[in-house]
């Protein structure tokens, strides 16, 4: 396209990431807390924030559990159990609500049985998490598409990104923050972009493969020529690849529900000491109803699909299910993805490395504004203050919008119902509301806007801690000496989100001003207009702190 | 420019999605089992995709593009209607 490859390759990475940078920062934004999606439930949803002994002890199903299960799900066409972990202490019960078609989820003390008081609320599972991979829009799977085009964008900004790069190895050990912004933030874009290359490479390309399912239409179309159409050779493939078994309501009654803790067992000596830690009971209480258990992958990369069907009643085996070598490959790429092992350093990892994806958008987006802003006054285009207000809101906007739906789900109370809209979709609404806000912000301040919004953070950061001392009493004190990391922990990230974006504000504060003032003069002067800003800001950067 | 992204994006997924229907198709004449390809086909579909999306940003003339693509999707095409 360019005269060289290499320029083919600077000039899609410039706009490859200009168009998707809003999508991916927002996609590794979300990916980074999902890391710790178990521990962001456990902030949002108070009642479940059980001490941290509870973890090892074993858990029994008959009895008080299954009473519980049986009592709420009444009328239910299916109700399943998810077993606690050490990152969820809790016995998580969920069930089909006939009316609305839709899930209902309950937290079951693991010991007791007893209902724990109930925060209606999505928090880092069911929002934060399903953003990163769908951004929520359900509408013909165009989140699902989006993130793809996103995440093939990121394949494609890796790859260009190295070919342009000619001195990779000394780039890494050069960061000049005191130089301007343009230059420092180029720095880091490369410093994070080559500590964090095999990081973001293999994150996209895993992301992708997970939903290999969704992607290739074709490749089931082709697989399966006996269907009568994509969503039936869908549904084949499916059935063939990640097993499936139903059996129809017989549509009278039948006996009892038989021992779920015998069932466990059964499915421990067909998985040679695999433990089930997913368990649901299909139409309870008709003649034909059945038991699902799935094989835990709480010690395994590899997520595996191995599943068994038993009778309800009588316990008898019906279908089991393992699946074929190249899905088992795709289950260890996919568990590269998800990290649902337990591994506390890996995970901390995982989250520096989401981190530096995040710096990495973020440093991109100010190198290109900058190495723009004054040739874009002086010609009168808009790139700049689109791109600005865009980037904005994408970047401090997103984090502060995050902020909003924490302290939403603190200030919200437990029966909060506004418009039809219900407690959880209320949390949303403020995220979005807040999100939108900071694009409008951001419109309108224009360059200002990285400082007022990375203020607010700091602010909001602050605010979301004070909320959960004032609404729960736990502080950071009771969560340390208590052994409630989940809390702790967030606890302290938000102070140091809190700590950072108001260190980073008081720097914006500082430089601001004399790029501005460049900007403005390069209007009129006859110099390269780039020499002029750069003279400018190394001049006046350090003035306010030297007066 | 328009007919470039084009051709790259949307040129480039559909020659990749023929291909992958392709590979679909005929891993399971050499004893694969029918999910197993799909899921290999589909995996190496997003390594194909990108050395396309590479190339098509690269490669000199919106005609050579357009037509290579569309030679090679043909291809693909035919060689799925083989397989089945």
């Amino acid at each position: 396209m360019e005269p060289t490859f290499r320029k083919s390759m600077a000039w899609l990475h410039t706009w490859a990431g200009v168009v998707m940078g809003s999508v991916l920062f927002a996609m590794f934004w979300m990916g980074t807390l999902s890391v710790f999606d178990r521990e962001i439930d456990r902030w949002m949803n108070p009642g479940t924030r059980l001490s941290a002994t509870l973890a090892g002890q074993p858990v029994k199903l008959d009895g008080p559990i299954t009473d519980t299960a049986m009592r709420l799900a009444q009328g239910s066409s299916q109700w399943f159990i998810r077993l606690p972990s050490e990152r969820t202490p809790a016995v998580e019960l969920r069930w089909r609500n006939e009316a609305s078609k839709t899930f209902e989820r309950r937290y079951l003390h693991p010991q007791t049985g007893a209902v724990l008081t109930h925060t209606d609320t999505l928090a880092g599972t069911g929002f934060i998490f399903p953003f990163h991979f769908n951004l929520h829009i359900k509408w013909k799977d165009l989140g699902y598409w989006l993130v793809g085009l996103a995440g093939m964008a990121m394949l494609v900004l890796v790859v260009s990104g190295v070919v342009i790069h000619r001195k990779i190895f000394v780039d890494f050990f050069l960061f000049r923050p005191r130089k301007h912004t343009q230059r420092a933030s180029l720095d880091l874009h490369n410093l994070t972009g080559v500590l964090g290359m095999p990081f973001h490479f293999v994150m996209a390309l895993s992301g992708l493969i997970i939903f290999v399912g969704i992607y290739w239409p074709s490749s089931y179309s082709a697989a399966y020529p006996e269907a009568k159409d994509v969503p039936a050779a869908r549904q084949a493939f499916n059935k063939d690849g990640y097993g499936q078994y139903r059996r129809a309501k017989a549509g009278e009654p039948g006996a009892a529900l038989a021992s779920l803790d015998a069932m466990r067992a059964q499915a421990r000596q067909q998985w040679q000491g695999g433990e089930a830690n997913f368990i649901r009971v299909w139409q309870p209480g008709d003649k034909a109803s059945y038991v699902e258990l799935r094989r835990s992958y709480e010690d395994t990369v590899t997520m595996n699909l191995d599943q068994l069907y038993l009778d309800a009643t009588s316990g008898q085996h019906l279908y089991s299910f393992t699946s074929a070598p190249v899905m088992t490959v795709q289950r260890f790429i996919s568990g590269l993805h998800f990290i649902q092992f337990e591994h506390w350093l890996l995970r901390w990892l995982y989250f520096l490395a989401g981190l530096s994806g995040c710096i990495l958008m973020a440093t991109g987006f100010i190198f290109w504004l900058e190495s723009r802003r004054a040739s874009h006054a002086k010609k009168g285009l808009h790139g700049v203050r689109v791109v600005e207000a865009l980037s904005v809101a994408s970047v401090p906007g997103i984090m502060a919008a995050t902020c909003v739906f924490f302290i939403a789900n603190r200030l919200l109370p437990l029966d909060a119902v506004l418009g039809g809209y219900d407690r959880a979709t209320l949390e949303m609404w403020a995220f979005y509301l807040a999100w939108l806000a900071a694009l409008a912000h951001a419109g309108w301040r224009g360059r200002a806007a990285w400082r007022e919004q990375t203020a607010a953070l700091a602010v909001l950061a602050v605010l979301a801690v004070a909320l959960n001392w004032v609404t729960t009493g736990q502080h950071l004190i009771h969560t340390l000496a208590g052994g409630l990391w989940a809390v702790a922990g967030m606890d302290l990230m938000l102070l140091g989100a809190a700590a950072i974006a108001a260190v980073t504000a008081r720097h914006l504060g500082r430089k601001v001003a004399s790029p501005l003032r460049a900007a403005a003069q390069a209007k009129t002067a006859p110099l390269p207009e780039l020499a002029a800003a750069q003279q400018t800001a190394k001049g006046a950067g350090n003035s306010p702190r030297a007066a | 420019m328009v007919l470039r992204v084009l051709g790259a994006i949307g040129g480039g997924y559909a020659f990749t999605a023929a291909a992958v229907a392709a590979a679909s198709a005929a891993l399971p004449l050499v004893g694969m089992s029918r999910s197993d390809a799909v899921v290999l086909a589909a995996t190496l579909g997003f390594v194909l995709y990108l050395l396309v999306l590479l190339w098509a940003f690269s490669v000199r003339g919106l005609v050579r593009l357009w037509v290579t693509l569309a030679g090679a999707t043909l291809l693909a095409t035919g060689l799925t209607f083989l397989a089945n």
